[in-house]
Order: structure tokens, then C-alpha cells, then sequence
């Protein structure tokens, strides 16, 4: 490994020189590491916040109104798809409350709690009372309560579409984080959305699911359309396409300043190896003329990037994790996560960078004729 | 007789195409095993081109060079730069030592080329040869912080490393004073004798040449003198060699 003993001498002899090229791989790998697993974070985090406490693929009749059956066909395919992770069987209805001054139409959801909890996430967001839904109780947002000064325990007065009366006991007041639906949106228990859509037990308005990877929602319904033409399939990306379209603004954004921030590493590499290349020509020289190889000659160059690649890199991950540390100071609603995947591949750019910038630098000694350097002095 | 070590055969270098300069035409001569030869000439005769062909550094345009009977012109780049490293050593007017390294490691770089680790046994040869040119002592320092006159000694060395053949010496003493001069000769002439090795010296210097068994004049790219010296012949000088145990 004569190439490489060179290679650490030709560096510890510039220690300046080398040092302001580790610096620079590691600024441009810490800026990568930490920009990248801040828009990843970013976006899942809305991506969740948006998507992750509401259904992903809902299966729905052909026509407004109209009741999907439950059937076992549609219950096989559902429970044989092993990206499906939640199922709520539920019956939309609206209603009407009024407090004698002022009216509210409310948008209910009936169900089984147990089955709406697991794609609405409303038992852990209930923040009065209980979560509960037995035959008469109701599950209330925060804004609505507020609003109308209602709370656990108290008695509502709501008005169906089919003009009957009910009258069911606030069991307790969700927030989903979200204003409109906290003012808007009720749960019952199935009992009384079965006698206000007048469906039978196995109808129902809607089948809600959630999947394990929310961005497959499109194939997911794609593949039950097939299974399962007499229903309609909707997947929350078709539906939320300005998201999307958002989030892939973002991404590529995110891309371009990383692919920038990389180039310029990679510039300042080969150019400090290139000038490098030139302040040992009569190294390479004298070497070359006591027999050492093109090829040996080229592996200097190629060692010391990959020596500067690697201590680039290591100094580039330690700072993009204290920059991840260092945000998790700042006031915002999440925290960003650092993949180990991510940061592998952030490592094998730093590195493929640093050697790919050797290039120059290896072609120049490759082609370098010793008898310049002898005839030179 | 004394073997022959190197055949130069009608060699020939001409320098560009549009307007091509012959730097060396028709150049016949050979090389034994020991002899201590030098080569003159006026700046621009063709001595360094000729020098350069020898040390394969460079290509002929006409005739050949052989070594041990073998055409060199057959080799390749890679073969070349093996044939250099194990049959010839090389001393310049600048001694061209790598800063980077110590004198003990710099000594020691035509043997790493050749592929051997740096061990003990590579050390206490490296040092054997040090020892030998009076640089005892000074292995573990700075190849920048020795005085010119040890520098060319520690080149000298690091061109005896390989235990070469043939020692290619281009104006060996160009940049020493005459003390200096002198030691550099003496060392060349003992290591000759010591070793077998043949001196090929190109100077300037008559006065160096004039030393040296045989005299090969180059003027204007053509040889034209190949000259024993009678002063030398028979001659025993004194050996500088310290015993190298």
C-alpha cells in the first residue's frame, strides 16, 4: 500500500489545505443530512397530520345515498388485503341543534367506537368526559361545545333529516386538531344511524379503511375496483391531488438544493485536488522515474480523495446530527426524524463525490511524462 | 571480458512533426558490466536526450536499446517502468529527494516501488547504504534538512537501494562545490568497484569526465568520440567505502 502511505503524506504535508477540504465535504454533507430528513420529516408530518386520522380508501355504493352492503365478498377482500391496517363500517347522517337562538347542522358519523377510533384516532383525542358510545350518547367536538357551552353529561336536543326528534347525552368532547370539524363532525353509537338512514344491519354509508403505507392508497383502490366492480372505490390521493402536487413542489425544491450544495462540494474537491495534483508534479515525477506505474501514480489521487471523502463525510454526519439536535430546540409542532437509511446514502454521495472528483487529478498524474520534471529540476 | 550490460543500437530521436528537430541520429555503442563511463557534450549535443532513452524514460524514434541482449523498445509502459526500477538507478543535477519523507524512507521508495515492506530488514539495508555514504545517523530526519551535499548523498543512495545494474548520472555535481565534487566521484568509483556497478555520468565537468575509464562525446545529436581514458587504466583509487557489514 506504498500509493496510500503516499497519499497520507502528500495530505498531513498541506495539513491546511486538506483540512479546508474536509470542512467543505462536511459542510456540504451536514447541509444534505439535515435538509433531507427535514423535508422528509416535514412532509410526513402533513402528511399524517392530513391523511393519518381520516380514512385513506373509502368504499362507498355507486350512487349518492345509497347504502355498500357489508357483504362477504367485499369483507374478503378487505380483510385478505394485508396493507389494509383499519376498518370502520359507518353511517353518515346530519342533524340539526339548536339551543332555542341559534341552530348548528352537525355531520354524524355512527359506528362502532372501536372501528372509528381505529381510522379517526378519536378515544386518545377525547379531552372531557369520556369515550364512550352507547345507545344514546354522542361524541361532541371542542368547538361545538364551546360554542353552544355544552359539556359531559349534558343533554342535546338534535333534529334528523327526516324530521324526528332525538334526544342523546353528551358521553364526551373530541379535538381532532382541526376547527372545522371540531365544530361540525359527531359520532354515535350504530344503533342511531341505523334508524336514521333507515339501512339494515349490514348497510352501511361508507366502509373506511386505512393502509400501511398511505401513499399506495392509489393502487390499493385500483386493485378492489377490479375485485370488486358493484362498489365505488376512493382513494385519498385522487381526492387531494393540490397536496400532492404541494409536497412533490417541495420534494424536488429540496432536491435541487441538495444536488447544488453537492456540486459545489464536489468543484471544490477536484479543484483543491487538481491544484494538489500540480504542487506534487515533481513528486509524481521522481517517483515515476524510479519505476512507480501510471496506475500506482493515479491511486495517490484517488487515496487522498478517498481518505478526505471519508473524514469529510464522518465530520458531515456528527454536524448534520447536531443540526437535527440543535432544531429540535426550535418551536415548531414536529420533531425531525433521521433515517439510517438516509443517512447511509448520504455517506455514499459524500463518498462517491470525493473519488469522483479524483478524476481529473488521476488523469493529469497518469499522463504526467517524469522527463518534465527531471529536465525542469 | 567484461559482459555486456547495454547495447545501443543505431538510436535516433526526432522531436515533433510539422517542424521536426533530430536530436540524436545514428548513436552505436555498449556498456559492460562495471565500466565507469562518462558522457560530454555542449548543452543541446543530445546528452540528455540520449541519457533518457537509456533510462527509459523515453522512446526512440530509430534504433534500439537493449539490456541483458533484450530489446527494450518491445516492453510496454508498465514493463518499462519495472525494468527501470530494478536494473537502473537514476542520480540528477537537482536530487529530486520527496520532502515528504524522512532520509531513511526516501532511501528506501525504489524498494517499496519494487513491492517490498518496509521492515526491519528493508531498514537495516537502507541503513547499510546510508552508512556507507557517510550519512550514519541521519535516517530519521527531514529529507529537507540536510545541506546540498547530503542531499545528493542520500539521492546517490536512494539510487543504490535496488542494488542496479547501471547507475545513469546526469551532471551528478552540477550544483556541489569541488570538495563535494570530488566525494561524489570517489563514492561512484568505490561503489563500482564494490558492487560491479556501471557508472554512466553525464557532465559538463572535463575535469570529472577526465576521471572516468571512458569518455563518449555527443555533438550535435551524433556520437563522436568513444575515447578509453589511459589515465585511468590500471588505476586503483583509494575506496571511501566504510565496511557495510
Amino acid at each position: 500500500m506504498l500509493s496510500l502511505r503516499i497519499a497520507i503524506r502528500f495530505l498531513l504535508r498541506s495539513p491546511v489545505q486538506s483540512g479546508l477540504i474536509v470542512a467543505g465535504i462536511a459542510i456540504g454533507i451536514s447541509v444534505q443530512v439535515f435538509v433531507g430528513s427535514l423535508i422528509t420529516s416535514l412532509q410526513d408530518n402533513l402528511v399524517q397530520t392530513t391523511v393519518g386520522g381520516s380514512p385513506q380508501v373509502t368504499v362507498k355504493a355507486p350512487d349518492q345515498g345509497d347504502p355498500v352492503v357489508w357483504s362477504g365478498r367485499l369483507s374478503a377482500t378487505l380483510e385478505q388485503d394485508p396493507r389494509v391496517t383499519a376498518v370502520a363500517r359507518v353511517r353518515d347522517y346530519s342533524a340539526l341543534y339548536s339551543d332555542g337562538t341559534e341552530d348548528a347542522p352537525l355531520n354524524i358519523k355512527s359506528g362502532e367506537l372501536r372501528e372509528m377510533d381505529s381510522v379517526y384516532r378519536i378515544s386518545p383525542r377525547v379531552v372531557a368526559g369520556q369515550a364512550r358510545l352507547q345507545n344514546d350518547d354522542i361524541l361532541v367536538g371542542a368547538e361545538f361545545a364551546s360554542k353552544f357551552a355544552i359539556g359531559p353529561g349534558d343533554e342535546m336536543a338534535l333534529r334528523l333529516a327526516n324530521g324526528r326528534d332525538v334526544r342523546l347525552t353528551v358521553a364526551g368532547v373530541f379535538d381532532l386538531g382541526n376547527a372545522t370539524l371540531n365544530e361540525r363532525q359527531a359520532f354515535t353509537a350504530p344503533g342511531l344511524g341505523r334508524s336514521a338512514t333507515g339501512f339494515d344491519d349490514s348497510e352501511h354509508s361508507a366502509v373506511e379503511t386505512q393502509i400501511d403505507d398511505v401513499f399506495a392508497s392509489r393502487e390499493v383502490a385500483a386493485k378492489w375496483r377490479r375485485e370488486l366492480p358493484e362498489v365505488r372505490v376512493l382513494d385519498w390521493q385522487t381526492q387531494n391531488e393540490d397536496l400532492l402536487t404541494a409536497l412533490s413542489s417541495q420534494s424536488s425544491s429540496s432536491y435541487m438544493i441538495q444536488g447544488f450544495v453537492l456540486l459545489a462540494v464536489a468543484l471544490g474537491i477536484a479543484s483543491t485536488l487538481a491544484i494538489s495534483a500540480v504542487q506534487k508534479t515533481r513528486q509524481i515525477g521522481i517517483l515515476k522515474a524510479m519505476g512507480m506505474s501510471d496506475g500506482a501514480a493515479g491511486m495517490l489521487f484517488l487515496w487522498e480523495a478517498a481518505i478526505l471523502g471519508v473524514l469529510g463525510t464522518a465530520a458531515g454526519l456528527v454536524a448534520g446530527r447536531l443540526l437535527v439536535w440543535g432544531f429540535s430546540f426550535a418551536p415548531v409542532s414536529f420533531s425531525i426524524e433521521v433515517e439510517p437509511g438516509f443517512v447511509l446514502f448520504s455517506a455514499s454521495i459524500g463518498l462517491g463525490v470525493a473519488l469522483m472528483s479524483a478524476v481529473i487529478p488521476i488523469r493529469k498524474t497518469s499522463r504526467l511524462d517524469p522527463i518534465e520534471v527531471i529536465q525542469g529540476g | 571480458m567484461a559482459e555486456t550490460l547495454l547495447v545501443v543500437r543505431d538510436l535516433g530521436k526526432t522531436y515533433g512533426t510539422t517542424a521536426p528537430t533530430r536530436a540524436l541520429d545514428g548513436v552505436c555503442f555498449e556498456i559492460a558490466r562495471g565500466e565507469f563511463a562518462s558522457i560530454v557534450g555542449q548543452s543541446g549535443s543530445g546528452k540528455s536526450t540520449l541519457l533518457n532513452l537509456l533510462g527509459l524514460l523515453d522512446t526512440p524514434t530509430d534504433g534500439e536499446v537493449l539490456y541483458n541482449g533484450e530489446p527494450a523498445g518491445t516492453l510496454s509502459k508498465s514493463e518499462r517502468a519495472k525494468l527501470r526500477n530494478s536494473l537502473i538507478g537514476f542520480v540528477f543535477q537537482f536530487h529530486h529527494l520527496l520532502p515528504e519523507f524522512s532520509v531513511l524512507e526516501n532511501v528506501t521508495m525504489p524498494s517499496l516501488i519494487a513491492g517490498a515492506e518496509f521492515d526491519a530488514d528493508l531498514r537495516r539495508r537502507a541503513g547499510e547504504t546510508l552508512e556507507m555514504l557517510g550519512l550514519e545517523g541521519l535516517g530519521g530526519k527531514n529529507a529537507d534538512a540536510l545541506s546540498g551535499g547530503q542531499k545528493q548523498r542520500v539521492a546517490i543512495a536512494r539510487a543504490l537501494m535496488n542494488r542496479p545494474a547501471l547507475v545513469l548520472a546526469d551532471e551528478p555535481t552540477g550544483n556541489l562545490d569541488t570538495a563535494n565534487t570530488d566525494q561524489v566521484y570517489e563514492l561512484f568509483r568505490s561503489v563500482s568497484r564494490e558492487y560491479g556497478t556501471a557508472f554512466l555520468i553525464v557532465t559538463h565537468d572535463r575535469l570529472l569526465a577526465q576521471r572516468t575509464d571512458r569518455i563518449l562525446e555527443v555533438s550535435d545529436g551524433r556520437l563522436t568520440q568513444d575515447v578509453r581514458n589511459p589515465r585511468t587504466a590500471g588505476k586503483d583509487t583509494p575506496s571511501p567505502l566504510r565496511s557495510a557489514s
